[in-house]
């Protein structure tokens, strides 16, 4: 007799089942309808249309501006979270609830806003651009637009790591003589360095797939200010179909290198201090005995 | 007097961190936040009612709402379902699964939009299909569901998973050996549990579907009155030089984003109440 | 109720948890399952409840066949160790749930079930609790009400996992007595999980000594501590000394060496004497530490390299004097000798040793 091993709780396999077909037909049919349509091109084609001049230059725009506005989030980042966790300053409830704001804001808004407050006459633009920078309609507008639009990721996966830090920690490095900054290079930048470097991946991502805000802000001028995926709908508003098929594959094929980078930089820093309990409690564990 | 504890830095450290931090604050939230506003309302409030009053704004907000409220059903049970199946049991291949169900936060929106045109677009695999059956999904609300579909399913489903883990199997299973079935189990024991998780999910998802953009704009059409979202119709009406009419718009928005934060905010806080309720040590009982 | 268990084999991937157990628990009997944290002693009370399902062998509930009987179906009432109240629901709704899930044509009335729910809390105590919620309730009430709600469907069997393990001792102690009591009325089986042997012999009728997911041996407290059937329960089971020895026509003699086998000898720390002058058959050591804990008195002996534990009541200690740096000799009065292989080789007729 098959007797399958049974389950006490109920509903395993609706679930599964019913979760399994959702992600099928939601996602792995159109991914996968994506890439054999751009099996129509072969592969040279595919790398012909990436590094076409205007590609490469969008890449590069897209890529270097992602990355600038991750590395100011990063820096500007830990200081927020720095002080949002250990400073006690009046309206702290209200300034934590607004650093969700991005993720809150639709992207257009943030896009038109930031767009007339850079622009020559705005508040900040009638400033700056007498200084001679100008950043509204430039590459450094897109800078702007994605620091806005991923500057939550760097702050809210720091926050509970830097909550986590035991100050017993700190006391005991003081204690053995360590100034302030002794103690935070060598005992507080560690811990959260992981934290640090999954908030920055994750902000990168996600201004490297960004195209509301940025549109508004960039000027989009093509070799100069114009992001991928605003090259992907001009394609597909020419009807070059393949065109933005390619490109798509293109930035879906990095934005997977990405997200296996992320996740690999959560499960490193999630057991980099695991300690090593015998092979069998772990096995229990896992089974469920005591 | 001077009393810098050991785990403290000194004063000028302290300030200078402090106006570092709430300066670029300042400057990347705050000020666009008030500019919204203040723009909207350049012109005095009559001006900007009379923006609001456009029937295709109007339409616009309409389009939106109803757009948040079709996606919201699947969200919920898809979230529900994933997370039952993650967080109570093993088997093979689960984090591959949960790997999938957060890929829709690496896809950019536009190639998002863009699969659904290939699948049901004109020149897309089941395109033919749909136009022989008089079926428009692509520029038409079908294809926008279903692409905000697409941006916004992780959402409850991401929520729910670590705090089911947390919960564990214990209740449930001790529900199951008094006797409940399945669905007075899941309605009396697993829904109270998960309750605020879920709302706080609901929430994230919709501000989510109410403010995308790059997926909807590529498979809307941008068909005014028709397929035209809130998002969709600050850029149109930007475009066309009518600053008021789109910060109009766009301080709605603005407002259904602190809208969103405030309840955001209010639920992490019962949250983090009820986990701290639940881990109270209490005195030994006196005997 | 009484529970057969029958060839019972379970695995988690490579680790196994349960390897081909047998046990019988007869109707009304009080059973504790000992052993360390991963032994297997939780995996077995779990496939007991159905909670989980064995890969061989099979269960039989009063002579009937209930291997794979839904967990809902067996009418045991299981106690979580860390209680697994309904966080969200009162006192009372907890206690009343089995009864308020029940069919319509089985279920209670209201009245019936408050009548019966406030029974069970006074039979526990905390009536007075009915309206608290599980957090705001300390760990011996949150354990007495996972009992109550558990007794609340009258189930024929009574299983808990580790009961007491989360409360302090004294609330442990108080509640050990009285989980005795509450079998007793209850006329029911009762099976309990613990890695604690004090909590085992105190409470049990018959303790399962369990390790590595077999069983090492079953019998009444008082067998597997005066009798222990393995070096694992006498070294599970209270402090022993462990003398390497070598056994010689039954006898065995430790440290001589013209011999045939390599046995082990185990003393309890209380059956050792120790005498100031020299001992017929004894071993010469001297003192290290002299602890007096409570009601005994422990006594550290260095022989050789070794350290010898003694434990002496403190009437026999008043009558010795001894102090750090004396020498003594001292001699077991009874031990028990294994084998390499792990069995027996003295028994308790045959109790003779020489040194």
């Amino acid at each position: 007799m098959a007797a399958k091993t049974h389950r006490v709780l109920p509903g395993f396999g609706l679930a599964l089942g019913y979760t399994l077909v959702y992600l099928s037909l939601l996602i792995l049919l159109p991914l996968g309808g994506m890439i054999l349509k751009a099996s129509e091109l072969g592969f040279g084609q595919i790398v012909d249309i990436a590094l076409s001049e205007r590609s490469l230059a969008a890449f590069r725009v897209t890529f270097g501006a992602s990355l600038i506005a991750a590395l100011i989030n990063g820096f500007f980042g830990l200081i927020v979270a720095w002080i949002l966790v250990r400073y006690p300053f009046p309206g702290k409830r209200f300034v934590d609830a607004l650093v969700d704001l991005p993720f809150a804001l639709p992207t257009a808004v943030a896009g038109i806003t930031l767009a007339t407050l850079y622009a020559g006459n705005g508040w900040l633009g009638r400033y700056i651009e007498p200084l001679g920078f100008k950043v509204a309609y430039t590459p450094w507008g897109i800078v702007v637009a994605l620091t806005f639009i991923t500057l939550p990721f760097v702050v809210r996966t720091l926050q509970p790591v830097i909550e986590d830090i035991e100050t017993e920690v700190e006391e005991a490095a003081a204690s053995l003589g360590a100034s302030r900054w002794q103690t935070f290079v060598k005992v507080i930048f560690p811990a959260i360095f992981p934290a640090l470097l999954t908030g920055f991946a994750l902000a990168f991502a996600r201004a490297v797939g960004e195209y509301g805000s940025v549109i508004f802000i960039a000027g989009n001028l093509p070799l100069i200010s114009e992001i991928t995926p605003l090259l992907i709908i001009s394609k597909l508003e020419q009807y070059d179909v393949l065109g933005a098929t390619a490109l798509a594959v293109v930035m879906l094929g990095l934005s997977f290198i990405l997200l296996l980078a992320v996740n690999v930089l959560q499960w490193w820093t999630a057991n980099r201090h695991k300690n090593n309990e015998p092979l069998e409690v772990t096995a229990a564990r896992a089974g469920g005995a005591a | 007097m001077k009393s810098t504890r050991a785990t403290q830095e000194p004063r000028w450290v302290r300030y200078t961190l402090l106006s570092v931090g709430l300066g670029f604050l300042f400057f990347f939230l705050g000020l666009p936040l008030v500019a919204v506003f203040v723009e909207a309302l350049a012109q005095g409030l009559p001006v900007y009612l009379e923006a609001l009053k456009e029937p295709e704004t109007r339409s616009a907000i309409g389009l939106t709402v109803g757009i948040a409220l079709a996606v919201l059903p699947f969200n919920i049970v898809f979230g529900v379902a994933a997370a039952w199946a993650i967080a109570k049991f093993d088997f093979k291949g689960k984090s591959l699964l949960i790997t999938l169900i957060d890929l829709p936060f690496a896809v950019s929106p536009v190639v998002a939009g863009l699969i659904f045109i290939l699948l049901f677009g004109a020149q897309g695999t089941f395109g033919p299909w749909l136009a022989e059956h008089d079926l428009k999904i692509i520029f038409a609300v079908p294809g926008m569901i279903i692409a905000t579909l697409f941006i916004t399913f992780p959402f409850i489903a991401r929520e729910l998973i670590p705090l089911m883990q947390s919960q564990g199997k214990d209740e449930e299973e001790a529900a199951v050996s008094l006797g409940a079935s399945g669905w007075q189990m899941f309605w009396r024991v697993t829904l109270p549990n998960i309750k605020w998780g879920l709302l706080y999910g609901v929430i994230l998802s919709n501000a989510r579907a109410m403010g995308e953009f790059g997926a909807v704009s590529v498979v809307s059409g941008h068909i005014r009155g028709e397929t035209n979202t809130l998002p969709l119709h600050v850029e149109i009406l930007y475009n066309e030089y009518n600053a008021i009419g789109a910060f109009a718009a766009a301080s709605i928005l603005a407002l259904l984003a602190l809208v969103t934060l405030v309840a955001k905010t209010i639920v992490e806080w019962r949250m983090k109440k009820e986990t701290e309720m639940l881990n109270t040590v209490l005195a030994p009982e006196k005997t | 109720m009484s529970i057969e268990i029958r060839n019972i084999s379970k695995r988690f991937g490579n680790f196994v948890a349960l390897d081909n157990i047998n046990l019988d628990i007869p109707t009304g009997e009080l059973v504790a399952l000992l052993g360390p944290s991963g032994c297997g002693k939780t995996t077995l009370l779990r496939i007991i409840a159905g909670m989980e399902s064995a890969d061989q062998g099979e269960i039989l509930f009063s002579g009937a066949e209930a291997t794979h009987l839904h967990a809902r179906d067996r009418n045991v009432g299981f106690v979580f160790q860390h209680y697994a109240l309904f966080r969200h629901m009162t006192v009372f709704e907890n206690v009343a749930f089995g009864l308020r899930v029940k069919p319509r044509k089985e279920r209670p009335s209201d009245a019936e079930i408050k009548r019966r729910v406030m029974e069970l809390l006074g039979l526990v105590q905390l009536d007075w609790l009915a309206d608290r919620y599980p957090s705001q309730l300390s760990g011996g009430q949150r354990q007495r009400i996972a009992l109550a709600r558990a007794l609340a469907v009258e189930p024929k069997v009574l299983l808990l996992d580790e009961p007491f393990g989360a409360l302090d001792t004294k609330v442990r102690k108080e509640l050990r007595r009285w989980l005795r009591r509450l079998h007793d009325e209850m006329h029911i089986s009762s099976v309990f999980v613990t890695h604690d042997q004090e909590e085992a012999l105190e409470v049990a009728d018959r303790v399962v000594v369990m390790n590595h997911g077999k069983i090492e041996q079953i019998g009444s407290p008082d067998e597997v501590y005066s009798a222990p059937a393995s070096p694992f329960v006498y070294q599970f089971l209270g402090n022993v000394n462990v003398f390497h020895s070598r056994v010689q026509g039954g006898y065995a003699e430790v440290e001589r060496h013209e011999v045939s086998e390599k046995t082990t000898a185990f003393v309890r720390p209380h059956d050792i004497d120790i005498a100031l002058q020299p001992l017929e058959d004894g071993l010469q050591a001297t003192v290290q530490h002299v602890h007096p804990i409570g009601p005994l008195v422990r006594i550290e002996l260095q022989h050789n390299s070794e350290i010898v534990e003694v434990e002496l009541s403190r009437e026999r200690h008043e009558a010795l004097q001894l102090v750090v740096g004396q020498a003594v000799w001292f001699r077991p009065r009874q031990m028990r000798v294994f084998g390499a292989d792990q069995l027996p080789r003295s028994t308790p007729e045959k109790q003779a040793f020489l040194f």
